[in-house]
Formats: C-alpha cells, sequence, structure tokens
C-alpha cells in the first residue's frame, strides 16, 4: 500500500502532496491530476518490475525536473522511493530507495512485488463487446477487452469465482438469467447474457448495452481470484444508472475492505475517479476516502475532504454532491 | 390500505414496508415502487411533485416518508400545538411542504387528498433497528446527548451495532434492516416508547382512519 505520494514539476502537479487509504475516490476537473497520480503508480509498477537492485541513497531534490515520492505505511514508514529524471527527460525512470543502509535492499524485495502488482483500468465496451483470443492469462487487460477470455478461464479454473459474478450480474441486471460463454471461430471466446424467460436465445456481448457491459466488467474486477496490490478505476461511475452507483461502490469496497465483506485475503489499496456527484454522495460517511483535486490557473493540487474547513457541519445539511458541485468543497473547474 | 413510500434507500424502504404493516395491523399494497431521494434536503425539494403525482395519477391513501434527524432538532410534543412550527425541525419542514402542497388540490382519484405520515429517525434508522436490542438506543438519550453537547452514539457506531461495518453491502443493508424490524412480531409498541416522537409520529399519522379522511 502507499501512504502518500509527493509530486514536484510532474505535469500539473508542479508542488502537490496526497495522502492515500485503502480506498481514495478522486473528484475534481479534467487537467486536475487525477490521472496523472495513476500514471505516477503505473511507472512506479513498470520500474519495480525490472529493477532488481535499486539505487539508494539521501533523497534530494533533482533540480528542475520532475520528481515524485512515495511514502509507504509501517513497517516501511522510514522508506521513501523516488522517480527522477533530468529537465532533458521525458520519462521519470531513475528510481531510487531512500532508507537507512540496513533497511534499504530487504524493504525494496519486500516492497516490489506489491508495487509491480498494481494495475490501471479505464474500461472500454467496444473492446470488451467483441471476441477475444483464449488467454492462457487470467489477467483483465487494462480496458477488460478480454473479459469474455477472463471469465472462460474463470469458468474452467476458478467456478466458484465465476459463478459469483454471473449470479451478481443477474442480480445487478434483472432482465438476464444467466450468463454464457460462447466458442467463437479461431479459438476465441465470446458472451451471451440469457433474458429472463426467454433462455433458448440470448444477447451476444457486442448488443449488451455500455453500462450492462461495464457492470460486468466491475463484477469482474471485485471477484479477482488473484486481485492486484493496487487497483485504479478512471471513471467508476461511467455507463451507471446514479442509482446503480451504490452497488458499484460495494463492489469495489469489497476490494479495499474485503474483511468487512466477509472475504479472507488482503485489502486492495483502490484509487477511483469521478466526475459524478451521485458516487460522491454515498461518501457522505466517510469524507476521509475523498480526495479534491484543484486547479489553481497551471498548477494542481490535492486535497483531502476532511481538510477542507466546516465540512463536517455541511454534510448533515446537503447531499455531498451538491455541496461539491457547488464550489464550496473546491475541486471545480476554474471559470 | 394504499400507500407509497419516499425513502433514501432501498434498505430503509423494505423495513418501512414491514414496520407499515406492523402499524396498521393489516398487509398494505405499495404503489409507486420506484420513488427515491437522495437523502436531505432533496427529500423536501421534490416531496410536493411526488404528493402531487400520487394525488392525481394514483389512488394511494398514503406516502410515508422518514428522513433521518442527522444533528437537528427532534420532532417534540411541543411541535404539534396548533401553528407552531421548528424552522429545523424536519417533520415540522416536511409538514409545512405537505400543507402548502396540497392547500389547494381539488379531489382526485375518488378520496380529496393523499395523507402523509411522516417519521423523523434519530438520529438515523439504524437506531429504530436496535430497538429492543440495545437499551442505550433511544430518542431520549439522544435528545439528552443533544442538550449537555455529548452525543451518546454517533451514525457511524450505530452502523457498526447493526451491521458489523459501517461499510455493509446494500443486500447485507437489506437484509439487516428486514431482520431487525421482524423481531417485533407486529407489535410496536417498544418502538413507540422509545422513539415516541420520531416514530410516534409516523404511527400516529398512520392510524388516522380512512373516515376521518373526507
Amino acid at each position: 500500500m502507499i501512504a502518500a505520494i509527493h509530486f514536484r514539476n510532474f505535469k500539473a502537479l508542479r508542488s502537490a502532496e496526497v495522502r492515500l487509504g485503502a480506498f481514495n475516490l478522486l473528484v475534481g476537473p479534467s487537467g486536475s491530476g487525477k490521472t496523472s497520480l495513476i500514471q505516477a503508480i503505473l511507472q512506479l509498477r513498470s520500474l519495480a518490475e525490472f529493477i532488481d537492485v535499486p539505487p539508494t541513497g539521501p533523497l534530494a531534490e533533482t533540480g528542475s525536473g520532475p520528481q515524485i515520492v512515495f511514502r509507504f505505511p509501517p513497517p516501511f514508514a522510514e522508506v521513501q522511493i523516488s522517480l527522477g529524471c533530468g529537465a532533458d527527460e521525458l520519462v521519470c525512470n531513475r528510481l531510487t530507495v531512500h532508507a537507512p543502509e540496513s533497511l534499504a535492499r530487504d524493504a525494496w524485495m519486500a516492497l516490489r512485488p506489491q508495487l509491480a502488482g498494481a494495475r490501471a483500468y479505464l474500461l472500454d465496451h467496444y473492446a470488451m463487446g467483441r471476441p477475444s483470443p483464449r488467454s492462457a492469462v487470467p489477467e483483465l487487460s487494462s480496458n477488460a477487452g478480454n473479459l469474455a477470455a477472463v471469465l472462460a478461464g474463470w469458468q474452467r479454473n476458478a467456478p466458484e469465482a465465476f459463478r459469483s459474478v454471473v449470479k451478481e450480474f443477474c442480480r445487478w441486471n434483472s432482465e438476464f438469467s444467466d450468463l454464457a460463454i460462447e466458442e467463437g471461430a479461431d479459438d476465441t471466446v465470446g458472451l451471451l447474457a440469457r433474458i429472463r424467460g426467454e433462455e433458448s436465445s440470448g444477447v451476444t456481448a457486442a448488443n449488451l448495452s455500455q453500462g450492462t457491459l461495464y457492470s460486468l466488467a466491475i463484477l469482474t474486477l471485485a471477484a479477482m481470484p488473484d486481485p492486484p496490490s493496487i487497483l485504479c478505476l478512471e471513471e467508476a461511475d461511467r455507463g451507471h444508472h446514479p442509482r446503480q452507483l451504490r452497488e458499484v461502490r460495494d463492489a469495489l469496497y469489497r476490494l479495499s475492505h474485503p474483511r468487512e465483506a466477509g472475504l479472507v485475503r488482503d485489502p486492495v489499496q483502490v484509487v477511483a475517479t469521478t466526475h459524478s456527484p451521485y458516487l460522491l454522495d454515498l461518501f457522505k460517511d466517510h469524507p476521509e476516502e475523498v480526495i479534491l483535486t484543484q486547479k489553481q490557473g497551471a498548477a494542481a493540487q490535492f486535497q483531502s475532504l476532511v481538510d477542507v474547513p466546516g465540512v463536517q457541519g455541511q454534510l448533515g445539511e446537503a447531499p455531498l454532491g451538491d455541496l461539491w458541485f457547488s464550489g464550496l468543497l473546491g475541486g471545480v473547474p476554474e471559470e | 390500505m394504499k400507500l407509497a413510500i419516499l425513502s433514501e434507500s432501498p434498505a430503509d424502504e423494505a423495513a418501512l414496508r414491514v414496520l407499515t404493516e406492523f402499524v396498521v395491523g393489516a398487509p398494505v399494497e405499495r404503489l409507486a415502487t420506484n420513488l427515491r431521494a437522495r437523502g436531505w434536503p432533496s427529500v423536501e425539494q421534490i416531496l410536493p411533485f411526488v404528493l402531487r403525482h400520487l394525488h392525481f395519477n394514483t389512488e394511494a391513501d398514503f406516502l410515508v416518508v422518514v428522513v433521518d434527524s442527522d444533528d437537528t432538532p427532534v420532532h417534540t410534543a411541543e411541535h404539534d400545538a396548533p401553528g407552531y412550527f421548528h424552522p429545523q425541525c424536519r417533520i415540522c419542514r416536511l409538514r409545512a411542504v405537505y400543507r402548502r402542497t396540497m392547500r389547494h388540490l381539488p379531489p382526485a382519484q375518488g378520496r380529496r387528498r393523499v395523507l402523509r405520515a411522516i417519521g423523523l429517525a434519530v438520529p438515523a434508522i439504524e437506531a429504530w433497528y436496535l430497538c429492543g436490542r440495545d437499551t442505550s438506543v433511544t430518542e431520549a438519550a439522544w435528545i439528552a446527548g443533544q442538550t449537555n453537547g455529548r452525543p451518546p452514539y454517533t451514525r457511524r457506531e450505530l452502523k457498526w451495532k447493526v451491521y458489523g461495518t459501517d461499510r455493509p453491502s446494500l443486500t447485507f443493508e437489506i437484509r439487516r434492516a428486514v431482520e431487525e424490524v421482524a423481531r417485533h412480531h407486529g407489535d410496536v409498541r417498544r418502538l413507540e416508547n422509545d422513539f415516541p416522537h420520531g416514530f410516534g409520529a409516523l404511527a400516529r399519522d398512520l392510524r388516522v382512519t380512512p373516515d376521518a379522511r373526507m
């Protein structure tokens, strides 16, 4: 888990810090740093996959070039990892571990698999609608384009997870009674949703609605037998009716708070973005899980909702989404 | 009896369906089953439109509305005095909206008007779910806490007591809500005793006889 990230001269994040918890909902206007935060986590993941023995040393500012510094919760509270590059370089690919000499190597060995396990998703219903080649890799791709292949793999190798997705899918979309895997040409597989009362036929993924496919992808993410350590999801509300967002939130909470959902496994750190006031409404009782992203001119900042002065008093008087939209909390476009 | 329920969540609605039947002592027929509000003050804002819809387009006898009090004042007997209106009390405010909305509506659907049954969950509906299970959770305890500035419990603590988490899934929340209110087995006297102003007001509204309507 990542406890905090400090950005310096990284895109619009000229000097910004964000604290992260188990669940993090980022809200703010376009260009305010939501995706940049996810890109930073993905860059750290990429480097963690390939670097066996990173350089170590004291943390120092690296001139005018970008620098991203990650901090971690105990037992790694003394460890920082920085990504940096020179002013003439485009990618922050210089990874350095900053920790007491005796700790650095062991800390990297322990943190590396967690960081390499981060995944980010921007769901694409066009990609999900197409049949996908059978894959030996049971992992959902970043746009969920191999959704059918993943579910086909689970049907064979993780039937409990498959049944759980089908059951929840039919509960969310009550017009369907089942979800089947169809064999296609050239060793491809596709999805077929059975309509309740008309089980002899079905609706192919290409003909399912955008929101229906997004709901299936969210449920698949929430049911992964071997979930990532960090899961980033862009536009978590996308395609969902406002009333269904409670189910979306519940599905993501199953990842970040598995024990509270009766599951025995490690929590997944969730970083989700949204522009939906309706999704935001659902975090009235957990303002600590909301991070407002703001732009002031060309520079962007993060602010935890709990740090907004007077917010607790306002929460009883108006839906959180309305407070955000009004501009009282920040995190709105400049006009 | 035909009634519609305006609530904040499917879980509240499931519990209210059971409780309204307990109060009237007979099965009720639910109409307009897709009504939903986004919490306070959305309930207050959409109430006139919901009332007009039910009045003209349905045969509803009652609209049941229950809101959480959060940190606002509890509706007490003094608020029921003729002409009294407490500007922060959510029952007073919803009743005022009802009066303003219904005042000039002509009779429709064979009755003079849709009646209102308004309840106030103090501070949240989970308090009602704990009735009879946790004797420290009552309106009297909450009012005493408001008076001395030390609330006896928080919304979050009530959720933990009911669900074992403050992040219950919707399906679990519905299940627990129905389990807890079903414990009363048709007898709501304990609820009326422990929550005389919030639940009691709802029950008294629901017991208005049809004869009193015309």
